[in-house]
């Protein structure tokens, strides 16, 4: 008789997850609705939920854009960079008839401000809109651009998503930065301990742009790389779905959600429904390492 | 001025206000209050191995308590490492049990001994212990160590002590518990787990 050694664990786990763009947004436009009822910013909430809608659809509506040529691809390998470096790559001119779109579709929706920053995107001539992606990539606006450059992000996301869901994740490789996104550079909004069959209870990064993930082991530093001094902190009573991994070597945090506390949890959505959360570690003394790009900050 | 992404990033009680929330046209109003109302919980991660065999599964383990604020540290959860190369996450009745030995009122923290005759265990210093010890194994192996045997061959052995060492030590610690053990003579000696 024959036999074969059972192979008890035929599926490896991944380095990277890249995101799925049939249901991501869709997911996230649940979870904000979900986490929205009788939250006490439940109307931000339900509003972030109708622009992932809207980037549901736009995301669905968009046709095929073609990824950097083979030599560019092959230059990003060799030297360890991002494929979709989102500083230098020529941004598909699609983004701009995302951003347009969802300005359009999000008109009924908005409160009175939002309604105005919305028609002042509809109406801004392709130079302006490039030069609002400039800054909010290079991480530098004017004051009076803050309140545009959620929607302008909202656009680049959806454009980076079907960008990365087309790479080959045999050809992606971790970056020396192991807290920037292997596709396009970005930093991470946050990690996620996932569930699954090959990927149990592992931690990946999830990007703040193109919604790829990458796998970093638990219980070490995001930020820094560090295991000697991290803490997880929550609001007292809390049930563990989202915390704060801080760490005391870099004094940094990133919030780490976790699919095992609750099989919803969307690093997006979730970081946003617990701002408290960021207040209280702020007030601590950590600084935020990630960024939630539906949500700029206006620290003086 | 330009905004930096640092000004990006920060989420603090006194930027909400500049935040794109309040730029859209929303109150954070909420968020603040409850920030007020709720103290943070703290809980240490620190990755580590299982000791009770010599598979040493990875662990994480959880634990609150401040050293530098002298309050008493407590382990307060521990699961398999799923980073680890060998056990991948899993752990065995054993290990999955570890929290109840650490926090076990039976487990053992010093020497004890118990008289010839007596029923009570006596707890002894580490000192006491291994002068003890020392003393009695140097009598049984003045008494019974067999440097030849009934051919006049050397053979130096020692055979009626033995050790059982347990697993819950490192490579190193493994390699000098087998030079000092057999450099007495001594033939019956073994590691294992289930200690």
């Amino acid at each position: 008789m024959q036999s074969r050694a059972i192979d008890f664990n035929p599926q490896a786990a991944p380095a990277f997850l890249l995101p799925l763009p049939g249901k991501l947004f869709a997911d996230r436009a649940d979870r904000f609705a979900e986490l929205a009822t009788g939250h006490g910013l439940g109307d931000w909430l339900v509003f972030l939920g109708q622009l992932t809608g809207a980037q549901h659809a736009a995301l669905q509506a968009l046709p095929a854009l073609p990824l950097p040529d083979a030599v560019t691809l092959a230059q990003a390998r060799t030297h360890a960079m991002p494929p979709l470096n989102a500083a230098a790559l020529a941004r598909p001119p699609a983004w701009r008839a995302v951003l347009r779109q969802l300005a359009g579709t999000l008109d009924g929706a908005a409160p009175e401000a939002a309604r105005i920053v919305l028609a002042g995107l509809a109406a801004a001539d392709d130079s302006r809109l490039e030069a609002l992606a400039d800054a909010l990539l290079a991480g530098e606006a004017e004051p009076g651009d803050l309140a545009a450059l959620p929607f302008v992000a909202a656009a680049l996301q959806v454009v980076f998503t079907r960008l990365a869901s087309d790479l080959d994740p045999a050809q992606l490789q971790p970056l020396d930065a192991r807290a920037l996104c292997p596709c396009c550079g970005s930093p991470p909004v946050a990690s996620i301990v996932r569930l699954g069959t090959a990927i149990d209870r592992l931690r990946y990064l999830h990007c703040s742009l193109c919604n790829s993930e990458w796998h970093l082991p638990r219980a070490t530093c995001t930020a820094c790389g560090s295991d000697a001094a991290l803490a997880l902190l929550e609001p007292e009573g809390g049930q563990g779905a989202v915390r704060a991994e801080a760490c005391d070597a870099c004094r940094s945090y990133l919030k780490i959600v976790d699919q095992q506390k609750d099989a919803g949890v969307d690093p997006v959505a979730d970081d946003l429904t617990t701002l408290s959360l960021d207040l209280l570690v702020d007030a601590a003394g950590y600084a935020r390492s990630g960024q939630n790009l539906l949500l700029i900050g206006g620290d003086a | 001025m330009k905004f930096t992404r640092r000004q990006f990033l920060k989420l603090s009680s006194a930027g909400l206000g500049g935040s794109s929330i309040v730029l859209m046209g929303f109150s954070p109003t909420a968020a603040l209050a409850e920030a007020r109302a709720y103290k943070l919980a703290r809980a240490v991660e620190t990755r580590n191995t299982c000791p009770y065999c010599s598979v040493a599964c990875g662990l994480l383990m959880y634990s609150i308590g401040d050293k530098s604020k002298n309050v008493q540290q407590d382990i307060i959860h521990i699961e398999g490492d799923p980073d680890h190369p060998v056990s991948r996450g899993s752990l065995c009745p054993k290990g999955a049990g570890l929290l109840d030995f650490i926090h076990s009122p039976n487990r053992l923290k010093y020497p004890e001994v118990r008289e010839a005759g007596s029923k009570e265990w006596k707890r002894i210093s580490w000192d006491e212990a291994l002068d003890r010890v020392a003393a009695l194994m140097k009598e049984d192996r003045d008494a019974n160590f067999v440097a030849q045997n009934a051919e006049g061959v050397t053979v130096n052995r020692w055979l009626t002590t033995g050790l059982l060492a347990a697993s819950a030590s490192s490579n190193e610690a493994g390699y000098i518990t087998h030079k000092v053990v057999r450099a007495t003579g001594m033939i019956a000696f073994d590691n294992q787990a289930r200690v």
